[in-house]
């Protein structure tokens, strides 16, 4: 019995179906031998032996039937499996092949191989590399499993091959040759070689990041780690730090918050995207970083890692602190100047405006930005004008500097704004600034200027008039002191002369015609002499007047009374304008009429073919003083005081311009020599001043003369 | 008939002198000069005339000195005095261009002859009316000739 076992422990301890087959058909014979002997020894027990003999049969039929059906096994295994399989002898003939190895080699039917050698089927160099491998198995009964190799295949194909060579063992176990089994792995290789290659790739990919880049197993056990990684913590190599943890590499209190953070994650599932912190690399240099950790997970989703990146963002946060920091300090800047600073883009959307812009409109910033100037600025009419001096800027590209108004509420300001163009990188205009100062200040300071400059212009004018009237006064006030002193002095040897010649008169004989006629031309000499000396003397001596309330155009009557003939003899028509009703003036009549005569003599004289004399008076308020160099009285006349006018319009050839200063000059004639004394209108001006009065000619548009005499109510 | 005294006080000799003719040519009238209005009141006072003419402007003592030395004077108190000045002109409004100011007659001196005879004539006989009707002389009025 324990031999049965022996041998079915045997059998089912073999691995080769065909040894255990084998095996079993070994231990069956050897049983059967062992029973017939066994009845031949002990004839009682021939119905046992019987039952036996039936045991046996229905076993080798049962073996025969295992044995056919191995062999179908075997069969089908050999027909079907993709790959190629063989046995060989010791010589290395092929003993049999299966159909997937002769339509291999290009063979039809698996018997055609039989008999040959690797030789007759492949290349010298494979066939003699296969040889060897087979003598060897053959010298030392070790298999050679698992070799990949290249193949060039009979269909011309290069690809990869997985053999398995083994000995071929007769059922005594010694070695009769050799079986293999090779498949075409080319897919499975090449797949291989992808994936090599791609975490080659992956590989340089991450140790090339400057990144540190790292996974984790949930022991947090490095499993991968970059060349940044490594040296970051000063390990030699990423695999130094294969397995060990951060507790190896980092300090405590890095390692804390990292753990407390990979625990939260185990828990909540929830990948930390973005954390920055900060530890101090050596002494004295803190850096600072930001860490990315994901988890990781298998098919299942269950978590087994984390996989995480630190990236030292250390000269960027300084950068950035750096950028923040001028933009704070230009905010500043821009905040605490006192113009009024915006930017806007091209669509007109305020971007930056500073602390005075918020003051002028009353406005926070988070209130203006994004909107328009419509939007913001009250004064639409304004806001418009900014909107399209914006756009000229941008579409001129570049800087204008312009006035610009503004009411802000009822008050106007005035702004010199500079606007100019902002640039991107490109050099493309992307917005438009604004820096604008309040000049409403300096503007009214500057009218207020050119208004006082105006004032001054005009008073220094004032000066300059008043001093040439003074000027010209004093000339008058010494010419009539000098007219008086002359007067005095010519009129006594005048006197002296005319004595004379009133003694010599009677002294010539009647008959001495010549002599008469020389007397009588001395006698008109001195009378000359004595009318250019009364003229003086009326100049000079008409100081005081005897002023009395009278009727001015009865004054007037008088005067042409005197002239009325003389003027009728000069064919002068006279026509009069005197309404009823004037006023009555205080006047010295005799001087009035004096001047009235004056002035009628001289307009008669301004026709010598004849004309017109129109003489009107008329009441009036006074507008507008024409201020007249040599003229005293035009300081006691003020514009509004009511007048009374008096003019004489002649229709003579009117006054040269050239001699309308020296009109009232003392010794100014137009007249011959002999036939005015050139003081007539002196002293009629100076008798219109005593009345505090103005004496003015002009010529008439239409011709002619006016003459007009100012006095007031 | 009596020849009528006349004093001229002018300080100039050449009008004098030709005034002096004139009037001693015309009528009956015994003239003398005095040029230096100083010596004016003495010459009065020896000469004692019935008319005195007399300028205003003169160095010295002006004629309004000399007329009031005259008035302060018993013995020239009814002296027919007549100024004669080139500070005055004829007067148009009377017939013999005479202008009565502060109670003195004004003639101006480059009045005609004719003028200036008739003007003395006329005062010398309201002069001798009034010392007919012994009425008496007219106070000092100042006056002012500008």
């Amino acid at each position: 019995m324990l031999f049965t076992v022996a041998i079915l422990f045997l059998i089912i301890g073999m691995d080769s179906l065909w040894l255990r087959i084998t095996a079993g058909l070994v231990a069956m014979l050897a049983f059967g031998f062992m029973v017939s002997r066994g009845v031949a020894d002990d004839g009682s027990n021939a119905a046992r032996l019987a039952e036996i003999n039936r045991d046996l049969e229905s076993r080798l039929q049962r073996t025969t039937e295992d044995h056919r059906s191995l062999d179908h096994y075997f069969e089908m295994l050999m027909a079907n499996v993709p790959a190629n399989i063989y046995f060989k002898d010791t010589k290395s003939r092929f003993l049999r092949v299966n159909q997937s190895m002769a339509s291999w080699v290009g063979r039809g039917h698996p018997r055609d191989l039989v008999g040959k050698t690797d030789h007759d089927l492949f290349g010298k160099e494979h066939a003699d590399a296969a040889r060897a491998d087979e003598l060897k198995i053959i010298r030392t009964g070790e298999a050679i499993t698992g070799l990949v190799e290249r193949e060039n295949f009979p269909n011309g194909k290069i690809g990869w091959v997985l053999t398995n060579k083994m000995p071929f063992r007769d059922s005594e176990g010694n070695i009769i040759g050799t079986f293999g089994m090779s498949s075409d792995v080319s897919d499975l290789v090449d797949a291989q070689h992808d994936l090599e290659r791609e975490r080659n790739m992956l590989r340089s990919l991450i140790d090339a990041f400057p990144d540190k880049i790292f996974a984790r197993d949930l022991e947090r056990r490095y499993i991968v780690v970059n060349q940044a990684m490594a040296e970051w913590v000063g390990a030699k190599s990423p695999d130094e730090m294969i397995g060990k943890t951060p507790a190896d590499f980092f300090p405590d209190i890095v390692v804390t918050a990292g753990k407390r953070e990979d625990l939260r994650m185990i828990k909540t599932g929830e990948p930390v995207l973005h954390r920055e912190w900060e530890m101090e690399a050596q002494p004295g240099n803190v850096r600072h970083y930001i860490t990315i950790k994901v988890p990781l997970r298998d098919a299942d989703g269950k978590m087994w890692g984390i996989v995480g990146m630190d990236r030292d963002v250390t000269e960027q946060r300084r950068a950035q602190e750096q950028a923040i920091q001028a933009e704070k300090r230009m905010q500043e800047m821009i905040d605490n100047s006192p113009a009024v600073i915006a930017m806007k883009d091209l669509e007109g959307r305020f971007l930056m405006v500073n602390r005075g812009f918020e003051r002028v409109f009353g406005m926070d910033r988070k209130d203006i930005l994004g909107f328009t100037d419509l939007e913001v600025i009250g004064d639409k009419v304004a806001a418009r004008k900014f909107q399209a001096h914006d756009k000229l800027v941008a579409e001129r590209g570049e800087a204008l500097q312009m006035d610009e108004e503004l009411f802000v509420g009822d008050v106007p300001h005035v702004y010199m704004s500079v606007k100019f163009p902002l640039r991107d990188l490109d050099g493309e205009v992307k917005a438009v600034g604004t820096i604008a100062t309040d000049i409403t200040d300096r503007k009214a300071a500057e009218r207020s200027i050119h208004r006082m400059n105006e004032d001054l212009l005009k008073a220094n004018e004032d000066l300059k008039r008043a001093q040439e009237q003074l000027i010209q006064a004093e000339k008058m006030e010494s010419v009539g002191r000098l007219a008086a002193g002359v007067a005095h002095e010519v009129k006594n040897p005048l006197a002296m002369i005319g004595m004379g010649i009133e003694l010599l008169a009677r002294r010539i004989s009647a008959d001495d015609a010549q002599a008469l006629d020389t007397l009588e031309r001395m006698k008109r000499g001195i009378d000359r002499a004595k009318k250019i000396v009364k003229g003086l003397v009326d100049y000079s001596s008409a100081r005081q007047l005897a002023m009395e309330p009278r009727d001015i155009p009865e004054v007037i009557g008088d005067a042409i009374t005197l002239v009325g003939y003389p003027l009728k003899e000069a064919r002068v028509k006279l026509v009069t304008e005197l309404p009823p009703d004037l006023p009555k003036v205080n006047v010295d009549a005799t001087k009035l009429e004096q001047v009235l005569v004056n002035l009628m003599i001289n307009a008669m004289h301004a026709m010598p073919d004849g004309g017109t004399l129109t003489v009107r008076a008329y009441s009036s308020i006074l507008s507008g003083i024409r201020r007249d160099e040599g003229s005293r009285s035009a300081g006691h006349l003020r514009e509004g005081d009511r007048v009374l006018r008096i003019e004489l319009d002649d229709t003579g050839s009117g006054i040269d311009e050239a001699n309308m200063s020296k009109l009232f000059d003392p010794f100014f004639t137009t007249k011959a020599t002999g036939s005015g004394t050139g003081l007539g209108l002196a002293v009629c001006r100076k008798i219109v001043e005593l009345h505090h009065g103005i004496l003015e000619l002009e010529n008439l548009p239409a011709g002619g003369v006016r003459a007009s005499i100012t006095l007031k109510v | 008939m009596d020849t009528t005294r006349i004093l001229i006080i002018d300080d100039e000799p050449d009008f004098t002198a030709l005034l002096k003719a004139n009037l001693e040519e015309v009528g009956n009238f015994e003239v003398r000069e005095v040029n230096d209005s100083s010596q004016a009141l003495a010459a009065a006072l020896e000469f004692q005339p019935e008319v005195c003419v007399i300028d205003v402007v003169m160095p010295g003592m002006d004629g309004g000195d000399v007329v009031a030395q005259f008035r302060a004077e018993p013995e020239l108190r009814d002296v027919a005095i007549l100024m004669l000045t080139a500070l005055v002109e004829e007067n148009p409004e009377t017939s013999d261009g005479e202008t009565q100011t502060g109670g003195l007659p004004f003639v101006s001196k480059t009045s005609e002859f004719s003028t200036i005879l008739r003007c003395i004539e006329k005062h010398l006989e309201e002069h001798r009316e009034a010392i007919a009707t012994e009425e008496p002389a007219r106070p000092l009025e100042t006056w002012d000739l500008g």
